[in-house]
Formats: C-alpha cells, structure tokens, sequence
C-alpha cells in the first residue's frame, strides 16, 4: 500500500473535512440535475412508458421540451403507415386547462392550471402506457371520467370519487396512478373521448406528436432512418431512446436551470477546492518532519510531489464515493415525498470529473506547503 | 554481515569519507548576522564514531547540515566519499544522499501510518529496489536492530527507543557510507541510548560507514573513536579515544537489544 494511501485509511479523521466538502459539492450539483431530470420524465412519463416505438415530431422540433407549437398536420398520420414495419400510429394529444375542485365544506377552493393528456383505452393501444393498470385502464372508458397521480391529490384539492371542473365541464376522478408523480405541474390523464368532448385536443387540422409502433422494435433505428428519407422536411421520426435524451438535454439548457447548475458547479470548485486544499495543507503540516526525513534521506522533492498529488487524488476517490451515498439518501428521501429524480450518465461521469479535478487542484494548490519541510531544520 | 574488522585499526591508509575546508556560515537574524561557522576544516574517516560535542548554539548541527549536504555553506568545500558535494545541483545532491547517507534525528520522524517494515521499505523503493528486493532488505534491517517481533507494529505501538531503532533500520537499510545522527540519544532513556548508540558503532566498524554524531550526551563518549569539541563555530579539540575494551567488545557481540 502506497504511503498516501495508508496515511488516508490511519488519519481519516483529519481529511473527513475534505471529503465532507467534496461529497456535498458533489451532492449540490446531483440533486438539482437529479430534480430536473425527475421533472423532465415525469412530463415526458405517458411517452416513455407507451408501447410507441417511434414518435414522429414536427421537423423544426428538437425535443418536446418548449421547443415551440408541436403540431403536426392530420394528413401525416396515414404517410406513416406506408411504410410496411408500421403496425399503428396515434396522436398524443395534450392540452392545458383551467381545474377548479369541488372544496369540502369548510375548505378553499383549488383553482389552478393543469397539463392534460390524452390515452387510448383500447387494450394495448399505442398511446396507453404499459404500466397502466386495468382499472385506470378501464375508469378511462368512462366518459367524463379523469386520472391523476395520487400525489397531485393535495395540489388539486381532490381525492379519488370526487368531482371537479376542467375548462366549466365536470369531470370524475375516477382512479390514481402511483407511477407519475410531476412535481412541476400537476397532469390530468383522461380518454380520447373525453377530451374530444371537454372540448380540447387537436384543432385546426393539427395533431399532437405520433406514436407509432413497429413490427419489430429492434428495427426502430432503421425505421427512423427511412421514414426521415422520405419526409420532405414535413416531420421528423425519433426513436424513443434519443427523444427522450434530447429532452431532458433541452431542460438543462433552460437558460434558468442553466444558470442555476452553472452556478452550482462554480460553488462547488470553491468550496471544494477552498475546504480541501486547506485541509491538504494541514495535513501536510503536520507530517512535515516526515517528509523533511524523507528529504534527509535523499527522497527529491518531486517525489514528495507525487506522494501529495496521489493523496489528494485518494481523497477525490472517498469523496466521490460520500456523494454516491449522499445522493443515494437524496434519493430516497425524494422518493418517500413523491420526488421523482433521475441521474442521467452525463451528468454523473461529468460530476465525478469535477470531484477530481477539484481534488487535483486542491493538490496542487497545497504542493507550496511541502517547500517546509526543509530536513537542516530537522538538525537543531 | 561483513567480517569484522581488525581489533582497532590505527588510522587506515584509505582516504577520509569526509574532508570540509574552510566551512562558514551565516545567519541573519534582525539586522544582524550571527557566524556559525568560522571557517571549520574537518575530516571524518570510514570506520570511525566520530562525536561532534559542544554547547547549544556553537554550530554542531549546522556543521553536520553542510558537511551531508542539506545546507549550502557560505564558504569553503565538502568533498565526501571523494566527491565535491556543494559543486553539484540540488536534484544531485538528493541523489548523493539517497546513495550514501543515513540520517538520524532526535525527533524519529516515522510516518504515523506506516508500519515499522514500511517505514523502511519506502526509502528502499525511492532508492530503486524492487517490492521484494525491499522487503527483504528492510526484513533484514529492522532484524540487525532487534525489531523482527515489531516489523507490522505503527509508531503509536512502539516505545521511544523501538522508534529509534525503526529510524536507525531506515537509515542503514540502503548500507550508507556516511551516517549522521543529531542528538540521537537525547529523547531516550539510558538504556535505550546505549543500545542506539552501539548499532550506531556496528554501523562504523562492522560495515565501514563514517559516522558522525552531534551529542551534548557525556555517555556517548565512551563509545566513540574521536571526539571533537566545537564552540561558537571554531573546533577547539579534537581527540582521538582509546577504545575500552568492553565497549567494542560489547558492540560486536550484543545480539541482545531487546529492552529498549
């Protein structure tokens, strides 16, 4: 075991501080990206969870995340089924409207926008998610009849039974998801039918964006690829896959979630670098006459550099592996409240980079220190 | 383990491990400056305990700082092992010491995190012996100071003169020719000084190392070849002692170092 190392393991105490640091620094940046990401797939959860293999989008569209109006022609819709690996194609038709809920006596009346949504309660229809169970599935068939996630209970005022207004129509709460928690805006999922007769979805000869589903799902790229061949700049064909990763990057360049993780990296170097070089240079300190016998003893000073780099790189590594647990707690904490989050690859490789780098730095920063340990003073 | 030397060689024809000419030094403190050394010729020869006594401040340790090499003197030279040490560059002068010194301090100066057997294995591995080489050598180290029982023991389980020894095993596990120790009975009890400064002597007569040692301890006299007597950076004696016999001897046969 390298000397760096053993002193990390014996004196864990004293870089507890740095680790502490560079955890939360971590942590800062995770939990926001994990919020985001958790926002992001709780709007695009009806799309994910869908047996669509494809969606098709309005050509100048670069996710479903405000990328502008999503409207589609009607006529695309039968474009799409020339194609022979086609089984079925379905607009998802979403809609905002104003809920106002039916207070309990004694109890204040909850007006507030809602995000509505559309599904097929068809059996295995494109646009019905599959972790739908039968009895949203079948509460859906009625007419006038909504779901909503039951954590969006509290937000709408509402429970399961209950009536409220969408747009001035009644509408019934017919069932709860447990599985669509938005923290972001509440979503009401109702029946085609529905919608049609509350008076939203498609106008003016628009559609939502498509769902289609393949014979073969493990064709969708090749699909993809021959559907936006013959497009003519008309729509655009994704696979789910890289939807979904367009939209949660389209969140994150939201110039307001984009300066709040900007910034929160930016704190996160100081404070990481600014608690760990201290701690760094403590550390030192104190095993200066160490090193300064190594010095005696004929030990260069690069050497001695080496030895400080690789042990503030060993510190990036137990802080990296406190943030894992810290964001892990985060997690759980998040989904005990209904807080969906997600943790996107990117992110975590990119936030384990920082982690070092900022160890890294700390390092070097400290390296200055070791120029005391000058073994003449050890000769007293 | 080298043959023995003859009973007391009189002063061997080789050339002196150490000669300095015309050492000084100079210190600043405030606006003045306080000269260390006054322009100090010295010599040490292999095989030889010399003792560099004196008073605290009459430059001992300064001395012993230039003459191996980790403080640059204002004047004069050092040639050590033939080579003319202050001529050389920083990186060289690490290099010459890492070759051909050991250190010993008042101060032990071990890793808190390491093991005895590590403590020695590091400065190996910096001098360019593989994992094993090191760990045998250091093995070996630690077992001429007595500590095979101790070698997986930290500093914080080992009692000051176990300590001594750890430093001493690191010291002459890379078999320097040039030993210097300053002060390294002081932070010791008797018992455990004598045994310090015995392996200090095998050191000098079993393997031909030049050993030069600062003490204010008039213990240690006993035990050495020369004595020289240093005050307000001038030598004022220089000594050559005549072994008693029951300290050689003792040096050359005491297997028995446990108790310090």
């Amino acid at each position: 075991m390298s000397l760096a190392l053993a002193t990390l393991l014996y004196e864990w105490r004293r870089y507890t501080a740095a680790v502490v640091a560079l955890a939360f620094s971590g942590l800062l940046i995770l939990a926001q990206v994990g919020m985001f990401t958790g926002i992001v797939r709780a709007i695009t959860a009806s799309i994910d969870r869908s047996r669509a293999d494809l969606m098709i989008l309005a050509p100048k569209n670069e996710s479903l995340i405000n990328s502008g109006p999503d409207g589609l022609p009607q006529r695309i819709q039968p474009l799409i089924y020339l194609n022979p690996q086609v089984v079925e194609v379905e607009s998802l038709d979403g809609d905002g409207a104003r809920w106002v809920n039916t207070p309990a006596p004694g109890k204040k009346t909850v007006t507030t926008f809602v995000n509505t949504f559309d599904v097929d309660p068809r059996p295995g229809a494109v646009t019905l998610p599959v972790d739908y169970p039968e009895s949203v599935r079948l509460a859906l068939l009625e007419p006038y009849s909504v779901v909503i996630d039951q954590s969006a209970q509290k937000t709408l005022g509402t429970h399961l039974g209950a009536t409220a207004t969408l747009n001035g129509k009644t509408v019934h709460v017919r069932a709860l998801l447990e599985t669509y928690p938005n923290v972001n805006q509440p979503t009401v999922y109702m029946s085609r039918d529905t919608m049609r007769m509350l008076g939203m979805g498609p106008k003016n000869g628009k559609t939502g964006p498509l769902m289609v589903r393949l014979r073969d799902p493990a064709r969708a790229q090749q699909v993809v690829d021959q559907l936006n061949a013959q497009s003519k700049g008309a729509y655009k064909a994704w696979t789910k896959a890289d939807l979904a990763k367009a939209n949660e990057t389209a969140l994150m360049s939201e110039q307001i979630i984009g300066i709040f993780l900007s910034f929160s990296v930016f704190l996160g170097f100081l404070i990481g670098v600014g608690i760990t070089s201290q701690t760094l240079r403590g550390a030192i300190l104190a095993s200066i006459k160490e090193f300064a016998s190594l010095r005696a003893l004929g030990v260069s000073m690069g050497s001695l550099r080496w030895i400080i780099l690789e042990l503030s790189v060993w510190v990036g590594l137990a802080g990296l592996l406190a943030t894992a647990v810290f964001t892990w707690l985060v997690y759980l904490l998040g989904q005990h409240g209904g807080l969906p989050m997600g943790f996107p690859a990117t992110w975590v490789v990119g936030v384990a980079t920082l982690l070092i780098v900022i160890s890294i730095a700390s390092g070097l920063l400290s390296l200055g220190i070791l120029k005391k340990s000058q073994p003449a003073d050890l000769l007293r | 383990m080298n043959a023995p030397s003859a009973p007391r060689p009189p002063a061997p024809p080789a050339p002196p491990a150490l000669v300095a000419r015309g050492l000084s030094k100079r210190f600043k403190t405030g606006r003045t400056h306080i000269e260390v050394l006054k322009s100090v010729d010295f010599e040490a020869l292999h095989g030889d305990v010399t003792m560099v006594m004196g008073p605290s401040g009459s430059g001992k340790s300064t001395l012993v700082a230039a003459l191996s090499g980790l403080l640059r003197p204002d004047a004069g030279s050092v040639s050590a092992l033939g080579e003319d040490l202050w001529r050389y560059k920083a990186g060289r002068i690490d290099r010459f010491r890492l070759d051909h010194c050991g250190f010993i301090f008042q101060g032990f100066n071990l890793f808190p995190a390491l093991t005895a057997i590590q403590q020695v294995e590091i400065i190996l591995k910096y001098k360019g012996f593989s994992r094993s080489e090191a760990r045998h050598k250091a093995a070996t180290a630690l077992t001429e100071v007595g500590l095979e029982m101790r070698m997986n023991q930290r500093p914080s389980e080992l009692s000051g003169g176990e300590k001594q020894r750890v430093a001493i095993a690191r010291a002459l596990a890379k078999d320097p020719s040039l030993l210097f120790a300053d002060e390294p009975t002081s932070a010791l009890d008797g018992e455990s000084g004598q045994v310090v400064i015995k392996l200090l002597q095998r050191a000098a007569k079993s393997f031909g190392a030049a050993v030069v040692c600062v003490t204010h301890d008039p213990r240690l006299e006993s035990y050495a070849d020369r004595i020289i007597h240093i005050e307000d950076g001038r030598i004022l004696g220089d000594r050559r002692v005549v072994a008693t016999a029951s300290s050689l001897d003792q040096s050359r046969h005491s297997p028995v170092l446990v108790g310090a």
